[in-house]
């Protein structure tokens, strides 16, 4: 069985799950209950970091559509980053970048997030 | 027939009692009281006869029932004081009555008569009925056969009953002391076995202990009433000496048993609870067999598993808790709602639940007098529920206040427990085997409409060698391709992939080659097809499915393809001993439903020249794994391809299989693999126009 995990941490109202392993049709349901659980809590900035990710298979991709609408009808965000070459292929096939902002790293995507926020409040 | 038989039996014995008390009643009538021997004698017969006869058929009425112990103590004690009121009022009623009442006895009239006869009667009916009730505390829990004692006994007791009349000093007085003496020996013999007493539980004891010390005193008061200057004596001693010897003899046998069982039952009250309990646990192993039996439904069990692991430590309320990825469920609760459960699972577990491989005894602190009066509840036993080293969860045992748990109540539900888990795991597995089945099942039915869906043949054609394979996953990864026949001189294809694997995705794929086969019949340009085909996905993908699709056209009057892309892996085209992706951008069919599809979506035309192959594949050729689990990837893929681009489609499409198969001989394959290979084989234009008439695509394939 191919392992895969999920870890979520905290900064400020940015929320970011890093992921870890393979995400196939069997581990998806793991991501989608992070997912579930954040947006339960009201946390809709939502970064992910794929930085350990090895593989993403297409039910892995769903895991993201599944979600994206009801974050952004809370005007909170799905940002990814950190992708290896071999996952940001595979989304970008899909098209995945013209619906979803991807980052280089990390930091990018919570600078994003903050300077969305900035914007707002002026 | 047998019904019938009993009812004529219970007659018989009926009417001989009744027979005999007629012919008594007519005797005392007509028959002067003397003392005259053989009218003594016969009058005892007739006694004895009669009250025999009345035992018997009291014993046919009793004998369908079940006896329990303190019922029949009860009823016992009732008829005892039933006795006692009689002879207490005895005196006062008949006094009341009659004047004169001792001369009367000896000398009596008619009314009087009736009246003493009916009053002796009742008493016969009494005593049979005490006797009748011995009988059974005797054959109370015996196993072997004992009935010797008692059979002697009965024997004695007739024949002392019998000898009665003799007078204390007549010389044959001594028959009569003989029997009487060795009547009450056999009495306190048969009285010593009681041991049904140990069987009865701690609650039941209590009440037996009591109500034996107030029998026996009431026996022993109605044995002492029965002086000689009592009306009652008189009364009996008048109407037959038998009825009262063997009323004497019944108070002594009351007093004796009651007694016995009184200072027996004082005596057991120590042991009491450890003997309710061993012959609980003896009921549990029963119960345990009963967990076997029912491994088939999940939830039948473990309710099971609660009620009988509150009876084996006598605890008031039970529930299960499953542990399942640090989710902590509560099932099966027994006696306790679900909240308060639930709160006091959190107390228990509040600290590391590591800790707890054990059976462990927790006192609950935290919601003392906060929960509902009925919930209240001092000590927990919490007992692991493992199977092969894992934890599986916990069952949680808990007392109300004032209740302890004891060593002995920790060892039943850690014994318990560990059975209760084997009978849990086993009840997991079989489900597990079952719902495996369930989706090998599902996975056949997938396969067989994957199977149906694509293409059984390839269509041929003068200018085009077309050649596929498709290697399904065991999972049936979603993959799709198909050809449609779209007018003379055209030929459009179509490869996709969609999202999730097994019978949904077959689903959608059957779904997909509806919407294909619709609309290459109306549209012409492959871009216009994905936006269309997309808005009709709207209608039935839900949010996290989507398809990957390429549609193409190839027109063979013009020479060219034109080619749109949705999220699908890159077209490949194989010119001139080089590998180009074509790549036109374009999302995936249902990952938007707005205008950003179709505003994203391109379409590229390309001119054909002799030998372009075009490749179209899905990505389970460049993900397929080897031992190492390393991808097959694009790169050797390609590489493949172009050292056979010379060759015919077929042998293209056989080099790629033969690749992968040895690449990835040790793993098994993931997903589905899809390869379908165009080659642009023109005729020489030499032949002139009537070549091109013959050009016409041949679909033969569809004609089929």
């Amino acid at each position: 069985m191919a392992e895969f995990n999920t870890s979520v941490k905290e900064q400020g109202e940015i929320s970011k799950i890093y992921l870890k392993g393979y995400l196939d049709a069997h581990t998806a349901p793991s991501l989608e209950n992070t997912f579930s659980s954040l947006i339960d809590n009201k946390r809709y900035k939502i970064v992910v970091n794929f930085q350990d990710l090895a593989y993403i298979s297409s039910a892995g991709l769903g895991v993201f559509m599944a979600f994206i609408e009801k974050v952004r009808d809370n005007n909170g965000d799905i940002k990814l980053t950190s992708m290896t070459d071999k996952v940001f292929n595979i989304f970008d096939l899909l098209g995945f970048p013209l619906l979803y902002e991807i980052f280089n790293s990390e930091e990018e995507a919570v600078n994003k997030f903050i300077e969305t926020k900035n914007v707002e409040n002026k | 027939m047998t019904f019938a038989g009993i009812k004529i039996k219970r007659n018989i014995k009926l009417q001989a009692f009744v027979v005999f008390i007629v012919l008594l009643f007519l005797f005392k009538i007509f028959s002067p009281s003397s003392d005259s021997f053989p009218l003594n004698i016969l009058n005892e017969i007739l006694v004895i006869a009669s009250t025999i006869f009345l035992i018997l058929y009291f014993i046919d009425l009793l004998k369908t029932k079940r006896i329990n112990p303190l019922s029949l103590v009860m009823n016992v004690g009732i008829v005892s004081a039933i006795i006692f009121f009689l002879i207490s009022f005895s005196n006062t009623i008949i006094n009341g009555l009659f004047s004169n009442v001792n001369e009367r006895v000896n000398n009596p009239d008619l009314v009087f008569g009736i009246i003493t006869f009916i009053y002796a009667l009742i008493i016969l009916a009494a005593l049979s009925y005490i006797f009748l009730a011995f009988k059974e505390f005797f054959y109370l829990n015996k196993k072997q056969n004992a009935n010797t004692y008692f059979n002697t006994m009965v024997v004695f007791i007739i024949l002392s009953a019998f000898t009665a009349f003799l007078k204390n000093n007549h010389d044959l007085s001594f028959i009569k002391n003989t029997f009487f003496i060795v009547s009450v020996l056999l009495i306190i013999i048969n009285s010593l076995k009681i041991s049904w007493i140990a069987f009865v539980v701690k609650r039941e004891k209590l009440i037996i202990l009591f109500l034996s010390i107030v029998i026996a005193i009431l026996f022993a008061v109605n044995l002492i009433n029965n002086s000689d200057k009592e009306i009652h004596h008189q009364i009996l001693m008048q109407f037959s000496p038998a009825l009262n010897q063997f009323f004497s003899i019944i108070m002594i046998y009351g007093i004796t048993y009651f007694t016995i069982l009184f200072f027996t039952t004082l005596f057991h009250m120590p042991t009491a609870e450890a003997f309710d309990r061993k012959a609980q646990e003896v009921s549990s192993f029963q119960y345990f067999s009963k967990l076997i039996i029912q491994v088939l439904d999940f939830s039948e069990l473990t309710e099971t598993i609660t009620d009988i692991g509150m009876k084996v430590c006598e605890a008031h309320a039970a529930w299960i808790v499953l542990t399942e990825d640090d989710n902590m469920k509560i099932i099966a609760n027994k006696n306790i709602g679900y909240v308060s459960a639930e709160k006091l699972t959190d107390e228990i577990f509040e600290k590391n639940i590591e800790k707890y491989d054990k059976t462990f005894i927790l006192k609950l602190e935290r919601f003392q007098g906060a929960m509902q009066p009925n919930d209240n509840y001092s000590y927990a036993a919490v007992s692991p529920l493992k199977a092969y080293n894992t934890l599986r969860g916990y069952l949680v045992v808990v007392k109300k206040e004032n209740f302890i748990f004891d060593e002995e109540d920790k060892n039943a539900i850690n014994t318990f427990s560990d059975y209760a888990s084997v009978a849990m795991e086993n009840s997991r597995l079989l489900e597990e085997s079952i719902e495996k089945e369930r989706l090998e099942k599902e996975l056949d039915v997938a396969r067989e409409i994957q199977r149906k869906i694509i293409p059984a043949e390839n269509p041929e054609f003068d200018k085009l060698e077309i050649s596929s394979a498709f290697i399904p996953a065991f999972e049936v990864g979603g993959d799709y391709y198909d050809y449609f026949d779209i007018g003379p001189n055209k030929l459009a294809f179509v490869i996709a992939d969609v999202s999730g694997k097994g019978i949904s995705a077959a689903f959608i794929m059957a779904e997909i080659k509806g919407i294909f086969e619709s609309l290459t019949k109306t549209i012409d340009s492959p871009r216009e097809i994905l936006i269309k085909a997309n808005q009709i996905l709207q209608r039935t993908l839900d949010r996290k499915s989507f398809v990957s699709a390429a549609y193409g056209i190839i027109d063979f009057e013009e020479e060219k393809l034109k080619l749109a892309r949705a999220g699908h892996c890159p077209i490949l085209l194989l010119r001139n001993g080089l590998a180009e992706n074509l790549r036109p951008s374009g999302l995936g069919l249902g990952l938007d439903f707005g205008s950003r599809f179709a505003e994203t979506l391109d379409e590229v035309v390309l001119n054909l020249q002799e030998n372009d192959t075009i490749v179209l594949y899905t990505d389970g050729i460049s993900e397929a794994k080897n031992s190492k689990d390393e991808d097959f990837g694009d790169f050797q893929f390609q590489k493949i391809l172009l050292e056979n681009t010379n060759k015919s489609a077929d042998d293209i499409t056989n080099s790629v299989l033969k690749e992968i198969s040895l690449f990835s001989s040790n793993n098994h394959q993931h997903d589905d693999i899809t390869l379908v290979i165009l080659k642009w084989k023109p005729k020489i234009k030499k032949d002139g126009e009537e070549e091109w008439q013959n050009l016409t695509p041949l679909l033969k394939n569809k004609a089929k």
